[in-house]
C-alpha cells in the first residue's frame, strides 16, 4: 500500500484541461507591450540585414572581404584580448583587496577603485595624449582602455566576492586547502561568472569604443565606420557593422557558453548575515597600497590632472567666451537629452522586466534574451541605421531632431536600464501584489500603490545609469546631434579636434563632475542589498 | 451552512496534474485545514480558491456566488477572501497600521477601523512601526488583521505558522484560533504538519494524489483513517492482519474489541487491523504477548519503542509509545497488551 507521501499522481487524467484560459491571460497585454519594446529594439538590426540583402550578397561580399577588413579584425581582436585580460587581472586583483583583505582603508578605496568609470573613455584618452604624445597607437590604447574600462569587472567580482558562502572557503580549508590552492579552486569558482560578465562588457565597450581612438589615432571596426559613414559611403559602413555586429554576438555567445559550462555559482541565499572574516595581508599590504594607489594615480588622478592643467593653461580664453557655444548651453542640452533618455529607457525597460522576473516560460525568456541582442549594437552601428532608417524610409522625417537622438540612447542602454529595473522588481515579490488583490484592489491600483512603490528607487536608479551613459556617450552623438545644438560630449569633441586643448578642458571637467557624483551614490545604492535590511 | 464548496476541481501545470477531480464543502465559522505532504498540490487548491490560478475543470463557490466554473471568472479582488501567506508578505513600504488599512475604502482608512483590528490581534499602540521592527510572531498577526479588516467571506492562509520557531507557533496557533472562533470566520487553512491539522482545525482535508482522500474532524481522521494509507500518513500505525469474528478481532497481540464504526465489517473475515503506538500497554512481564525491545528513544515527554514480538519469527516489529515509566533498554523481554478497541478494513 503506497503511503499518502508518495506523488504518484495519475498520469493524463486532465480530462477537460486546457478547456479553460489560464490565469496567465491577463498577462496577454504584457507580453505585447514587451513584443513591442523587443520590435522596437530590432529596428536597427533588421534595418541593417535588409540593407545588406538589398545590397546583393556579392556586393557586400567584395566590400568585406578586402585587406582593410583583415587589419581592422586584427586591431579589433588583438585590442580586445590585451585590454580584456588586463582588466581581468586588475579588476579581480582589486576587488579581492578591497572585499577580502584587512587593507587599511577599504571604505575609501571601494569608492576611489571605481570612480574612473564614470570619466569618458575619450577623456582619459585625450588626458594621456594631450600631455604625452607617445601615449598613441595600440600601446596607447591598451593603456588607456584598461584604465577607463577595469571597474567593469571590479564591480560584478566585487559584489559577487560580498555575497558569496564563506562557508564554502572554510570547508575547503578544513579539507587540507592551502590558502593559494582555496583561492583558486574556491574564491575564484565563486566569482567567475561574475568574472566572466565583466569581461563580456569589457569586450563590448571595446568594440564599441570610437573616441578614445580616433584621439589615439588607432584605426578599429568603429572608427572606420564612422569615418565611411561620414563621407556618405552607406553600403562600406553597412558592411563593416555586420561584421562587427557579427563579432559583438560571437563575444555575447561565447559568453554565453563558458559560463553554461562553467556551472552555477554558487551564492549563500539572499538573508546571508554571516560575513567573510578578512584575511590579514601582514607586511604584503604596504606593496598592496602602493600598487592600488598607483592604479588610482593613473585611472582617476592623472585625466583630472590633466583636465586641470588645460585649463589652467588656458584660464583668460576659456572666460573670455571665446568658444562659439556657451558651456551651460551645453549642459542644458546635455541634461534634456540625457533625461528624455533615461525617462525613455526605463520606461521602455519596465513591462520586458515585469515580464522577466514575474513569469516563466520558454517565450518570455527568448523576449527578454531578445532584448539584450542590442549589446551587440555599438552605438555607432545603432546611431548610423536610425539616421539612414529615417531617411530612406520616413523620408528624413524625425533626421536631426532631438526625437531621434533620443531614441537612440534609449535602445543603447537599454540593457542597463534592464538590468536596474530588473533588480528594483526584485524588491516588490509577486506575492505582495496578490494579498493586494485578494484585499480587494484591482490590477491597476496595486501597480500603483505597491509595485511601483517598493520597486520606485530602483527605478530612479535605472533612470541614472542611462542618463550617465547618454551623458557621456559621443560616437552616436556626433553622428544624431540635432542641427545647430552642441553637447557637452561633441562641444567638447570640436574643441580637441582642433587642438584647442584648453577649450576642451572645462567640457571635459564638467562631465566628469556630472558623471562621477551620482556614480557614486549609484554604487552606494547597488551596495546596499549586499547589507541585511531589517 | 456551508461557505465553501468545490466540485470535482482539476488543475494540471503543463503535463503534470496537480489537483484531479477535489470535492470540498467547509461549513461557515468553521476552521479546515488541508492536509498534505509537500508538492501534494495543497497550495494550488488555496491559490485556485483565491482566484490566483484559474482551474482548468470544476466549480468553486464562496457564499452564494460562484467564482470559478465554466464561463464564470471573478477575479481575485472581488472575491473577499482574506489571504494570508506563507511569509506574512507585509507591504515593507507602508506602516503596520497602513497594512492592515490597504483593503478598507479611503474613508474607513481613517477611523478606527484599522487600530481596533490591531487591538483585536492583540497588537493594538505598534500601528505606527513599519514591518521590519516586528517579530516573525507580530508580523504573522498583522498579516492576519489585515486580511480580516475587510470582513472576508473566507479566510486563506497558507502555512501561517511554518515561518514561525517552534515555541512561538503553538501560541499564535491558539491566538489565531481564538481570533477566528470570536468572529465567527470560516477559514481554510493549508498545512503538511499533521499536529498543526489536527489541533487546530475543526475538520481536516487529508489531499492525497490530487484528491481529499478523507474529509472529516481531527479525531476520525486519527482514529477512523479511511484506508491504512492514510493511517500511516497521519501519524505513526501499526497494522496487522486480524480475523473478524462478530465485533471483535483476533490479531497477533490477542482478541480485541473492535470500533463500532468498524462493526460494518461483519464477516468480512481477514481484515487489516490499526493500533495506534499509544494503544499499546507495556510491562516488564504478565500477560500479553512477549516482545524483545529493539530500540528505545526518549522524547523526555514521552518514549518510543520498536519492538519484536518474541513469538513468531517473522512478524512485523511493532511502535509502541509510552509515557513515564522507567527505560526499557534494547534487548530486555516486556510484554504487550492493548488497550481499548480497535479499528480496522477489509483486507485487500
Amino acid at each position: 500500500m503506497a503511503a499518502a507521501g508518495t506523488l504518484a499522481g495519475p498520469r493524463g487524467d486532465g480530462g477537460e484541461q486546457a478547456t479553460r484560459r489560464r490565469a496567465g491571460h491577463r498577462s496577454v497585454a504584457l507580453v505585447t507591450v514587451s513584443c513591442l519594446v523587443a520590435a522596437l529594439l530590432a529596428v536597427p538590426l533588421a534595418f541593417l540585414l535588409i540593407e545588406a540583402s538589398g545590397a546583393g550578397i556579392s556586393q557586400v561580399a567584395h566590400l568585406i572581404f578586402r585587406p582593410l577588413t583583415w587589419s581592422l579584425l586584427w586591431n579589433t581582436v588583438r585590442l580586445a584580448v590585451a585590454v580584456t585580460a588586463a582588466c581581468a587581472v586588475i579588476g579581480t586583483s582589486a576587488a579581492w583587496c578591497v572585499e577580502r583583505t584587512d587593507l587599511p582603508g577599504r571604505r575609501a578605496w571601494a569608492v576611489l577603485v571605481v570612480v574612473p568609470l564614470a570619466i569618458p573613455d575619450f577623456v582619459v584618452s585625450f588626458g594621456w595624449h594631450s600631455l604625452w604624445t607617445w601615449a598613441h597607437g595600440f600601446f596607447g590604447a591598451v593603456i588607456v582602455m584598461t584604465l577607463a574600462v577595469y571597474p567593469l569587472v571590479y564591480l560584478p567580482v566585487a559584489a559577487s566576492l560580498r555575497m558569496a558562502d564563506p562557508g564554502q572557503e572554510e570547508v575547503a580549508r578544513s579539507l587540507g586547502s592551502g590558502r593559494v590552492k582555496v583561492f583558486v579552486r574556491i574564491t575564484l569558482g565563486q566569482a567567475k561568472g561574475a568574472l566572466l560578465g565583466g569581461c563580456l562588457l569589457v569586450t563590448l565597450v571595446l568594440l564599441a569604443e570610437y573616441g578614445a581612438f580616433e584621439i589615439l589615432g588607432y584605426q578599429t571596426f568603429t572608427t572606420e565606420i564612422f569615418t565611411e559613414f561620414n563621407g556618405y559611403s552607406f553600403a562600406a559602413s553597412c558592411a563593416l557593422s555586420l561584421v562587427l555586429v557579427l563579432l559583438s554576438l560571437l563575444v555575447l555567445a561565447g559568453e554565453g557558453v563558458i559560463n553554461r559550462n562553467s556551472g552555477r555559482v554558487s551564492r549563500a541565499g539572499p538573508l546571508a548575515q554571516r560575513v567573510h572574516p578578512p584575511q590579514q595581508l601582514g607586511w604584503t599590504r604596504w606593496p598592496v597600497l602602493v600598487l592600488l594607489s598607483l592604479l588610482v594615480l593613473l585611472a582617476l588622478g592623472l585625466p583630472v590632472a590633466s583636465t586641470l592643467y588645460w585649463m589652467a593653461d588656458g584660464l583668460p580664453p576659456a572666460l573670455s567666451g571665446g568658444a562659439n557655444v556657451s558651456l551651460p548651453d551645453a549642459a542644458g542640452h546635455t541634461a534634456l537629452y540625457g533625461t528624455g533618455a533615461g525617462a525613455l529607457a526605463t520606461v521602455l525597460a519596465f513591462p520586458v522586466a515585469l515580464l522577466a522576473v514575474r513569469h516563466r516560460g520558454r517565450m518570455r525568456h527568448l523576449l527578454e534574451r531578445s532584448t539584450y541582442l542590442v549589446l551587440a549594437m555599438p552605438g555607432v552601428v545603432v546611431a548610423f541605421a536610425l539616421s539612414y532608417f529615417t531617411e530612406k524610409y520616413l523620408a528624413g522625417f524625425g533626421y536631426g531632431t532631438a526625437l531621434l537622438l533620443v531614441a537612440c540612447y534609449a535602445i543603447m542602454f537599454f540593457p542597463l536600464a534592464l538590468v536596474g529595473v530588473k533588480a528594483s522588481l526584485a524588491r516588490a515579490p509577486v506575492s505582495l501584489d496578490e494579498v493586494a488583490r485578494s484585499l480587494g484592489q484591482r490590477r491597476l491600483a496595486v501597480l500603483f500603490r505597491v509595485t511601483v512603490r517598493l520597486a520606485g528607487p530602483g527605478l530612479v536608479a535605472a533612470f541614472c545609469l542611462v542618463f550617465l551613459s547618454a551623458v557621456t556617450e559621443l560616437t552616436a552623438t556626433l553622428l544624431l546631434i540635432p542641427t545647430g545644438t552642441q553637447t557637452l560630449a561633441t562641444q567638447f569633441w570640436a574643441y580637441q579636434s582642433n587642438l584647442s586643448y584648453s577649450q576642451a578642458a572645462p567640457f571635459a571637467l564638467v562631465m566628469i563632475v556630472v558623471a562621477a557624483v551620482p556614480s557614486y551614490l549609484l554604487g552606494r545604492f547597488f551596495q546596499r542589498p549586499g547589507q541585511a535590511r531589517g | 451552512m456551508r461557505q465553501v464548496a468545490v466540485t470535482g476541481l482539476h488543475k494540471a501545470f503543463g503535463t503534470h496534474p496537480v489537483l484531479t477531480g477535489v470535492d470540498l464543502e467547509v461549513p461557515a465559522g468553521s476552521l479546515t485545514a488541508i492536509l498534505g505532504p509537500s508538492g501534494s498540490g495543497k497550495t494550488t487548491l488555496l491559490r485556485l480558491l483565491a482566484g490566483f490560478e484559474r482551474a482548468d475543470a470544476g466549480t468553486i463557490g464562496i457564499g452564494d456566488v460562484l467564482v470559478d466554473g465554466p464561463d464564470v471568472y471573478v477575479a481575485p479582488e472581488r472575491r473577499r477572501i482574506g489571504y494570508v501567506p506563507q511569509e506574512g508578505s507585509l507591504f515593507p513600504h507602508l506602516t503596520v497600521e497602513a497594512n492592515v488599512g490597504f483593503g478598507l475604502a479611503a474613508r474607513d482608512r481613517r477611523g478606527g477601523k484599522a487600530a481596533s483590528m490591531l487591538e483585536a490581534v492583540g497588537l493594538g499602540g505598534l500601528g505606527k512601526r513599519y514591518p521590519h521592527q516586528l517579530s516573525g510572531g507580530q508580523q504573522q498577526r498583522v498579516a492576519l488583521a489585515r486580511a480580516l479588516a475587510i470582513e472576508p467571506a473566507v479566510v486563506l492562509l497558507d502555512e501561517p505558522f511554518a515561518s514561525l520557531d517552534a515555541h512561538l507557533r503553538a501560541s499564535v496557533r491558539a491566538d489565531v484560533q481564538e481570533i477566528f472562533r470570536r468572529a465567527g470566520t470560516t477559514a481554510v487553512l493549508v498545512t503538511h504538519d499533521q499536529d498543526e491539522a489536527l489541533s487546530t482545525a475543526d475538520r481536516v482535508a487529508a489531499l492525497r494524489d490530487g484528491k481529499i482522500a478523507q474529509y472529516a474532524t481531527p479525531e476520525d481522521l486519527y482514529s477512523r483513517p479511511a484506508d491504512p494509507g492514510l493511517a500511516r500518513f497521519i501519524g505513526e500505525a501499526n497494522l496487522l492482519g486480524g480475523v473478524v469474528r462478530g465485533d471483535s478481532v483476533k490479531t497477533l497481540l490477542g482478541t480485541l474489541r473492535l470500533d463500532p464504526a468498524a462493526a460494518g465489517l461483519g464477516s468480512a473475515g481477514q481484515v487489516t487491523v490499526l493500533i495506534r503506538p499509544e494503544q499499546i500497554d507495556i510491562m516488564p512481564n504478565g500477560p500479553g504477548l512477549s516482545a524483545r525491545v529493539i530500540s528505545y528513544r526518549y522524547h523526555g515527554h514521552d518514549a518510543v519503542l520498536d519492538v519484536q514480538p518474541g513469538t513468531e519469527a517473522g512478524a512485523h516489529q511493532l511502535v509502541v509509545r509510552v509515557t513515564g515509566g522507567s527505560p526499557r533498554p534494547a534487548g530486555s523481554e516486556v510484554s504487550l497488551r492493548v488497550r481499548g478497541p480497535v479499528f480496522a478494513w477489509p483486507a485487500d
